[in-house]
């Protein structure tokens, strides 16, 4: 499309036109996007043949083509503009910033929007010391699902005494269903690149790497490109910006284990070795790549670090709720009708999210549970739809952060093959070397699996809470650790469920049909 | 440091900073059950104290709530551990629960019985009926070797076999493979173990908590009730063993985990290589030749009529007419009753020791007299060197323990290998440079490794170069320059710098030699140089000077030799003599025959009797027809052995002696290192330790010597050999009582002897004789060197039937590009032609030798390598210059 545009454009001769890529608006159910700037009108499903169109009536003409205008789910009117859009006007976008408004591979196109200014300030006006203090005061937490503050990780980071130490971007984005990592990378690789080199520059590191998995060709791509690009204009290598500094990135790409987002596991991976967690502590930030004291962050977290610097910790602590600052990125999914990238301010609450931007459930059917934080979150039922999106909010009805992921469910919905769908996933991707999570998986998907081909017994529900508890308790990482949050969730919030599969041999879900619903639609 | 103070069940208590609560707990009598956790697979300076796998240890901290591993975590002030909190043994409980549910029913069955760890811990938290339903595991896998079989339905994927397998023995056979519930350790690939990395070393099999690694031969063995702490009677490397005994009979090894040194590793041999002492071979009764039959005869008969003979031969012709040969397998205290024996007895200082074949022999006496240095470090500080020079040695095959602690070094230390060898060997993947010389040309690298230390001024400042010998030192090394170190041995003068750089770089360094110096042509020049090396870098070196067999040490040590008496005493040394004389009596003061001498003397007639304590030259040395007549040249021979070796069957009468299960005494390992044998078991029929024997023997001839057992020779060591003074060797606690589980042992204390003191000084040393020349007729070189799964002559190992299973038919390594010069292939029989004789065998093709170069290993079930050789001696040392030789190849065809 995007050459049958150039194609078009060359062959009427227009000159005051100007054709780019970008990365994902995040608007995924509209696919393929085109915006023409500066009025931002945002064409949809545009395909290869509407492309002489659009060339013709809108840039030729100025008559914008409407049969290509969004339209709003619910009301069904067309919405021109792309800031109108609800989607995108209830969003406020600090981490993709850039995503969709830039061409990722041109350096250029990043510095024009004030990229690399941070990374200027931090070297020539700042100490570590008060970059540490910033990122403190804005309370940024990490953005991998687990939620630590990040100064204060820097912080350790910095005070371990060590001849060498290391930084890595977890760009490992494992997690079935999101891809706001991805989408960062592909859209805006010099964000990251620029926060990994002020977590150097303030932890005290002369070497970073960007773990990222090699699934993502697209991002492998476009990371390269950003540092070729960021070691020719002088971010990256000796004494950066004349500051003295020195600051070396290489890129890794991972083998596919989704455990590899676990920083011991990840570093190990980059050490060549299998790809397995360790016990903490050590923690990385004592002991990590090859026993170096090791600062690990999240992309997103990363992103969020130049918007930080240049624009204020009080800023940045001004959005979202109390203990959870700034946005999160979440990947909108399932029932919904606008699925997509969403970032919002931390604290918005589900029904915002759900109704407001995602537009609602699909096919007029009610809202039944929101499943978050990836394959370990857990179900939230929707009786209590406020519930707002924070790191402690989440925790508490069950479920976590994680990754960001999101899946909506609606009525027709089986809430156990729900929390098998999920399980059946972190059981094949246990690394095995803890008994619990390895074993204790296991036995978990055969119980739920039993139950939802009506065999369960009676006794299964004490089982499964057992086997949650032990694998919950004892495992060695996060995995394991998590893992067990759909079962908890959906045996806390629909245990009547449960009970009808195992007493009654069907699925409450499917009225009309013994067993089983339809599968967890993705 | 101040004690940490932690709350440990309600109690108060107090450890070190940096002790796990797992430690603490053992420290305070507190039980913890463990299945992963295995302290010594934690390398020094590893991020986390253990792998935390299992999570049966965990525990919960009070003030919390949190769960925590006590094998991982460390203690801090305050803290409030319960270890056996009802949510604690519920959450043990379940894991236990969930090992078993994919473990099969089969306990009753089960080899592994009342040593199952898991089925003990299983007990201890009374689980019984199970609450999860059965997900059975992958089932066994399909072996064809006799050592290993594994059925990973049992595994619980503790990876101590794993671990073991990386970071103690380095070889990397197994490692995690697949995710999820399908994970389990396996080979490369997934097939058997035959056809991996494996050594069969037996390691992992002895760690292994189930019954998922076991024993292979014979399938099931039993519990046992008695474990005794002995020591391995193979190489020269002593490792700490467990023997297993049931009903009487030994059923296993196992390795003692907590021995400092071996670290719970053993090799195929120390594992699997026992079975000898059951062979149906053994001897169990004495034997006297009767018109060329041998008749089985009481002990009172055998002894007096070998009493009688042994005392008229000496009347008629003088104790020189007699000769002793001690065993370089037999103790300490039997050495040194032997030499004793011969001395006082029969009034000879004939008497040598097998170690004479391996070099070992001639390596003694103070390094002034000598010039060289021998092993002058423990092993452990081999784990601490920056750079390890590995020349004229295979460890990985002859000394698997040192190979394992070099591949450690290089491996998790990154510890820098510089291997002087020219095949590649296991050792090669670990090596940072090998210098690959032609055969024969060590002396001539050495003393180029010399002159480059010299020329670029890398030697240590402590050298004196004011003093007159260095000059003359530096003026020999003249004609060795980098560029005819590259004509002379092929290697490259870049690599040749890079070594003596690499070298005399190290703070701290290691030298490991062994046969591939001390029995070749020019060895004592090249042990010269290796000391001048040496010197000539500070002489901070640990060097490490490899054994051939378990006593090879200490039989010297005693005094099993022609010119020594105990300690290194020269005979000629009236003093010595007279000190010895006090316990003794009288002693011949002139120094006697090697035993290479006693044969050539015995092939003139000049030797009337001859004495052969654990040793089969016939089988082990060159040339066996010569050692055959020169052994049926003596009148009166007498053979003391386990079985009827092709030396014991020329004798007049065999004595059958006890294995090394069977009988109490002390090793002197290679590196000093004075290991104690215990009893496990009573020898078969009558055979007597050889220590009893010779008692009898002397108290036959009508000169008792006064001992009653071990312990009042070791004592008697102690008092007259100053090497053993002072180290607690005289009162060695007794035999441990035959009970206790050793995964719970308290190990055995190190205890090494003193090293013979003495500093060599710098001095040339000039090429003598070079390498064996390429002869038309003779075009390739024929090196021989050890065989991991067999060991010496092969009198035990062909014996032991998983070893002999293993084992190929005698081969031959050829490198490709030759192999296709001669028109064979892999399989091919070929017969080795040098000027000493010829051998068979069958061609395996290489990539690992250079042309012209052939490798054969010694120690196949019949050895026909040795056919190849004649006897020479290093006319300085007197050893067996048995290592190269040339040979030509000729294929049998099928036309014969």
């Amino acid at each position: 499309m995007y050459e049958e545009l150039r194609a078009e454009v060359a062959r009427l001769g227009l000159t005051d036109v100007e054709v780019d890529f970008t990365g994902c608006h995040g608007f995924c159910e509209q696919g393929g996007l085109v915006v023409v700037e500066p009025e931002g009108i945002f064409y949809t499903h545009v395909g290869v043949a509407d492309a002489r169109e659009i060339v013709d009536a809108h840039l030729r003409q100025g008559k914008p083509v409407e049969r290509l205008f969004y339209r709003d789910p619910v009301s069904r009117q067309a919405v021109p503009r792309y800031h109108e859009i609800n989607f995108y006007k209830k969003q406020q976008r600090i981490i993709l910033r850039n995503c969709g408004r830039i061409n990722p591979e041109k350096i250029d196109h990043y510095i024009a929007n004030g990229g690399y200014q941070a990374l200027r300030k931090v070297l020539l006006e700042m100490t570590p010391e008060q970059v540490i203090e910033e990122v403190k005061k804005s309370g940024l937490r990490g953005r991998g699902g687990a939620g630590f503050p990040t100064g204060r990780k820097w912080e350790f980071g910095r005070n371990v005494c060590a001849d060498k130490k290391y930084v890595i971007c977890n760009a490992d984005e494992g997690d079935p269903g999101a891809f706001m990592d991805r989408s960062v990378l592909e859209a805006d690789p010099h964000a990251v690149i620029e926060g990994l080199i002020i977590a150097g520059y303030a932890i005290g590191a002369d070497e970073g790497f960007v773990y990222v998995r090699a699934e993502y060709p697209l991002a492998v791509k476009r990371i390269r490109v950003a540092l070729e690009q960021a070691r020719a204009r002088g971010f990256l290598g000796k004494d950066i910006l004349g500051s003295g500094f020195n600051f070396e990135v290489q890129m890794k790409e991972g083998a596919g284990a989704f455990v590899c987002g676990e920083e011991t596991a990840l570093i190990a991976s980059i050490e060549s070795r299998r790809g397995m967690p360790r016990p903490r502590p050590p923690y990385p930030v004592q002991s990590g790549l090859e026993g170096r004291p090791t600062t690990i962050n999240n992309v997103k977290t990363l992103a969020s670090v130049p918007v930080i610097i240049e624009r204020g910790a009080d800023w940045f602590a001004s959005i979202g709720s109390e203990k959870s600052k700034g946005t999160t990125v979440l990947a909108l999914s399932g029932n919904i009708a606008n699925s997509g990238l969403v970032e919002v301010p931390m604290g918005t609450s589900l029904s915002t999210i759900i109704f407001d931007i995602g537009g609602g459930i699909l096919n007029r059917k009610r809202l039944k549970a929101v499943q978050t934080g990836g394959p370990s979150g857990g179900c939230i039922p929707a009786r209590i739809p406020h519930t707002p999106v924070d790191y402690e909010t989440l925790t508490m009805v069950g479920s976590i952060m994680g990754s960001g992921g999101m899946v909506v469910m609606d009525e027709d919905t089986c809430m156990v093959e729900v929390a098998r769908y999920f399980l059946s996933f972190t059981q094949a991707e246990s690394c095995g070397k803890c008994a619990p999570c390895r074993l204790g998986t296991k036995q978990m998907l055969e119980i739920l699996t039993r139950i939802t081909q009506g065999k369960g017994r009676e006794g299964d529900i004490d089982t499964l809470f057992t086997l949650a508890r032990t694998v919950k308790e004892t495992s060695l990482c996060g995995l394991g650790q998590t893992c067990p949050n759909p079962v908890l969730s959906t045996l806390h919030y629909f245990r009547d469920e449960y009970e009808v599969h195992i007493k009654e041999k069907k699925c409450p879900a499917s009225k009309w049909q013994r067993l089983p619903r339809r599968p967890l639609r993705k | 440091m101040e004690p940490v103070t932690i709350f440990l069940n309600g109690r108060e208590v107090n450890g070190r900073p940096g002790m796990t609560i797992l430690e603490l707990a053992q420290q305070e009598g507190v039980y913890i059950p463990t299945l992963c956790h295995e302290p010594q697979l934690v390398s020094p300076g590893a991020a986390c104290p253990s792998i935390g796998a299992c999570r049966i240890c965990i525990v919960e901290e009070e003030r919390t709530g949190a769960l925590l591993t006590a094998c991982t975590v460390f203690i801090t002030p305050g803290m409030e551990i319960s270890t056996d909190s009802p949510r604690v043994l519920e959450r043990r409980r379940s894991i236990i629960e969930l090992m078993l549910a994919s473990h099969p029913d089969s306990c009753l069955v089960c080899d592994k019985g009342n040593r199952c760890q898991l089925r003990r811990i299983a007990a201890e938290l009374g689980v019984g009926r199970l609450g999860f339903q059965k997900v059975p595991q992958t089932a066994t896998i399909k072996e064809n070797n006799p050592f290993i079989k594994r059925d990973l339905s049992k595994c619980i994927l503790c990876a101590k076999c794993i671990r073991v397998c990386q970071d103690l023995v380095v070889e990397g056979a197994v490692d995690y493979f697949r995710r999820g519930f399908a994970t389990r350790p396996a080979t490369f690939g997934d097939g058997p173990l035959e056809e991996s990395e494996c050594t069969f070393c037996g390691t992992c099999v002895a760690l292994c908590p189930t019954g998922a690694l076991m024993e292979a031969e014979p399938a099931y063995r039993g519990t046992t009730a008695n474990v005794i702490r002995t020591t391995c009677p193979f190489c020269g490397c002593g490792c700490g063993l467990y023997v297993e005994v049931k009903d009487g009979r030994v059923v296993r090894t196992i390795p003692d985990k907590e021995d400092p040194v071996t670290r719970g590793t053993l090799c195929v041999k120390g594992s699997y290589g026992y079975d000898f002492i059951y062979s149906p071979d053994r001897l169990t009764a004495p034997l006297v030749k009767v018109d060329g039959e041998f008749r089985e005869v009481s002990w009172d008969e055998a002894l007096s009529l070998i009493a009688g003979e042994f005392n008229r031969i000496k009347a008629e012709h003088g104790g020189e007419s007699l000769a002793v040969f001690g065993s370089s397998k037999c103790t300490n205290e039997e050495n040194y009753l032997l030499q004793q024996f011969a001395r006082c007895v029969l009034g000879t200082n004939n008497i040598d020791n097998g170690s004479r074949l391996y070099g070992a022999a001639g390596l003694h006496g103070s390094p002034e007299t000598g010039g060289f240095f021998s092993t002058n470090s423990p092993l452990t500080a081999l784990e601490e060197a920056e750079v390890i020079l590995v020349i004229g040695a295979d460890p990985t095959a002859s000394a698997p323990l040192v190979g394992y602690a070099i591949k450690r070094t290089a491996r998790c230390r990154e510890a820098k290998l510089i291997l002087v060898d020219p095949r590649e060997t296991r050792l090669s993947l670990f090596a940072e440079l090998q210098l690959r010389p032609r055969v024969g040309t060590d002396l001539a690298l050495l003393n180029g490794l010399c002159k480059v230390v010299l020329d670029e001024d890398l030697a240590d400042e402590s050298v004196d170069r004011e003093a007159a010998d260095f000059a003359a030192f530096a003026e020999s090394l003249a004609p060795y320059t980098p560029s005819h170190i590259e004509e002379v041995t092929g290697v490259s003068h870049q690599e040749l710098r890079h070594a003596a750089r690499l070298f005399a770089g190290a703070k701290r360094a290691a030298i490991v030699y062994g046969n591939g110096i001390t029995q070749q042509v020019n060895g004592t020049g090249a042990l010269k140089a290796l000391s001048n090396l040496v010197l000539l870098t500070g002489n901070r070196a640990a060097v490490y000077a490899l054994q051939k067999e378990s006593n090879s040490q200490g039989a010297c040590d005693m005094g099993a030799l022609p010119d020594f008496l105990p300690g290194y005493y020269p005979v000629t040394d009236r003093e010595a003599r007279r000190r010895f004389r006090d316990y003794w009596g009288s002693l011949p003061g002139t120094p006697g025959l090697t035993f290479p001498e006693t044969l050539r003397e015995a092939k003139a007639g000049r030797i009337k009797g001859l004495y052969i304590v654990g040793e089969d030259p016939v089988s082990s040395f060159p040339d066996a027809g010569y050692v055959r007549e020169a052994l049926s040249a003596v009148g009166f021979l007498v053979v003391q052995d386990l079985f009827l070796t092709e030396t014991a069957k020329l004798a007049s009468v065999v004595l059958p002696a006890a294995g090394f299960a069977e009988k109490d005494g002390t090793f002197t390992n290679f590196e000093g290192r004075v290991n104690r044998l215990r009893k496990a078991v009573e020898p078969p029929g009558q055979s007597l330790p050889d220590w009893q024997i010779l008692l009898h023997l002397a108290a036959s001839m009508g000169h008792p010597l006064p001992y009653t057992s071990p312990r009042e020779v070791r004592e008697e060591i102690e008092k007259l050999v100053p090497l053993y003074a002072g180290i607690g060797y005289g009162t060695l606690e007794e035999p441990a009582p035959e009970s206790g589980a050793p995964e719970r042992g308290a190990g055995e204390a190190a205890v090494y002897r003193k090293h013979p003191g003495g500093t060599p000084r710098l001095a040339p040393v000039l090429n003598g004789a070079g390498p064996p020349k390429p002869h038309e007729a003779y075009p390739f070189v024929l090196l021989t060197g050890s065989n991991l799964y067999h060991f010496g002559g092969g009198t035990r190992t062909s014996r032991a039937p998983r070893l002999r299973k293993f084992s190929a038919a005698a081969y031959v390594s050829i490198s490709e590009a030759d192999a296709r010069r001669l028109a064979v292939s892999e399989g091919d029989r070929v017969r080795i032609v040098s000027p000493a004789g010829e051998a068979a065998a069958v061609v395996k093709t290489t990539d690992t030798l250079p042309e012209g170069l052939v490798f054969m290993p010694f120690a196949i079930a019949v050895n026909p390598v040795s056919q190849l050789f004649s006897i020479v001696l290093d006319p300085e040392r007197k050893s067996l210059l048995n290592k190269a030789v040339n040979v030509r190849i000729e294929r049998i065809g099928s036309d014969g």
